[in-house]
């Protein structure tokens, strides 16, 4: 693929000139988004989220090491039918997530990271897959799996808790990044954008039936009947190598009310 | 999600109050005969099953029936998520008993377990004064959200 050549290219260039640190991260931004798909209330859903850092030209935003990510009240998350088996981290860094039930996988997503090397920033496009894990310690744990290939070959496995967490919202995914060397010298990757997915959407589960193996599409995240004032409030904390901060939050519409027909206006 | 007691034993029921009133007629009530009759404990051991009927989001409604120290149907709202949390009523010949609790759970797969408390917190009929608490525990089957709960505790009524 041309931006892969174009990818090695630069990294090749970088490596022969100078490896530089990162510079300074002053003024990281961060943005939320989420949304359901479909988007009907009392019905079956997707969670579709994702995030975005900006620096300053020329950056990337710090290594990120942590994330804390409330989601609404009254989501029926634990109801969605995922996640129904588990599989662990060291299955998943052994030989990833096709070693893992199907039953496991709860969504899937991709991630842009990047690094600085001299003046270039080199990108990575890489899959993610979001799987259940055994609880830990009482608490409903996920597992985020991503493989990078290009530039920096990578298998990165890292975990996310559900934790309760107070109103609006009805908990938290607190989610441990793991810093990914690159070359000596050169610094972490850094996430410049996360998108993943919770549901049934590009979810197969297997289940057996008799002596017949069927496959069905997981039922989805249970939206409540009512929309809460405002939307369906989300909000992250994200946490950086360098210690700052950065918080964002966004809401997703209440959707239109379906009209009945005949349904007069006034 | 619970269950509660009654002396629906109604055996266990009746020899108690026909004691208290023996002894009533005996002498004169005491102040501890009053108290006897006016407030029951009893060790209660129920285990109840329930089937889905609504969702909202993360809130279950759900009933069915208990059995053991104290029969009888049984409503259950709940939310799933981290915790389990929510609100039940147990209607018994004698009136209902009403109280909330939580349980954290425990598990993956298609059952899960959960093991929590309640709190009674009051009722109506025999149970109009009704409090307590009982220690639950259970299982949860994500397929069909049927919920198998088990309770054991004190009543006071």
């Amino acid at each position: 693929m041309p931006w892969r050549t174009a990818l090695r290219a630069a990294l090749l260039c970088a490596c022969l000139t100078a490896v530089a640190p990162a510079r300074a991260h002053a003024g990281t931004t961060a943005t939320l988004n989420a949304a359901f798909a479909p988007e009907r209330l009392g019905r079956r859903s997707t969670l579709d989220f994702g995030f975005s850092f900006s620096a300053p030209a020329g950056q990337v935003p710090p290594p990120l090491t942590q994330i804390e990510l409330r989601y609404p009240n009254n989501l029926g998350i634990a109801l969605s039918g995922l996640g129904l088996a588990t599989c662990t981290a060291a299955i998943l860094e052994a030989s990833g997530p096709s070693a893992c039930p199907s039953d496991a996988v709860m969504g899937h997503g991709q991630a842009l990271t990047g690094i600085v090397l001299g003046s270039t920033i080199i990108t990575e496009s890489a899959p993610i897959t979001v799987l259940r894990a055994p609880d830990e310690e009482g608490r409903i744990e996920l597992l985020f799996y991503s493989e990078g290939t290009t530039p920096v070959n990578t298998r990165i496995v890292f975990p996310g808790l559900l934790l309760p967490a107070s109103a609006p919202f009805g908990g938290l995914v607190s989610i441990g990044v793991p810093l990914v060397p690159t070359l000596p010298g050169a610094p972490y990757i850094s996430v410049i954008h996360l998108r993943a997915t919770l549901g049934p959407i590009g979810v197969t589960y297997y289940e057996q039936v008799g002596s017949r193996t069927l496959a069905y599409q997981p039922r989805g995240i249970l939206l409540p009947n009512r929309c809460p004032s405002g939307g369906f409030p989300f909000a992250a904390e994200f946490r950086f190598l360098d210690d700052s901060v950065a918080d964002a939050g966004t809401a997703v519409p209440c959707p239109h009310p379906h009209k009945r027909p005949g349904a007069s206006h006034g | 999600m619970a269950i509660l007691a009654t002396l629906s034993a109604a055996g266990a029921w009746g020899a108690l109050v026909a004691g208290i009133a023996r002894a009533a007629h005996d002498v004169a009530p005491s102040r501890t005969v009053r108290a006897a009759l006016a407030a029951q404990a009893l060790k209660a051991s129920d285990t109840a099953h329930l089937r889905y009927l609504s969702a909202s989001g993360s809130l279950l409604f759900e009933e069915g029936q208990a059995s053991g120290t104290l029969p009888g149907s049984m409503r259950v709202h709940f939310s799933v998520g981290a915790t389990f949390s929510g609100s039940f009523t147990i209607y018994t010949r004698a009136g209902s008993i009403t109280g909330r609790g939580g349980a954290t759970p425990h598990g993956s797969g298609v059952y899960e377990s959960f093991a929590g408390s309640l709190t009674v917190t009051g009722g109506s009929g025999r149970y109009a004064h009704a409090h307590g608490r009982a220690q639950l525990y259970g299982t949860f089957n994500r397929n069909t959200y049927a919920l198998l709960v088990q309770t054991v505790g004190t009543l006071h009524y």
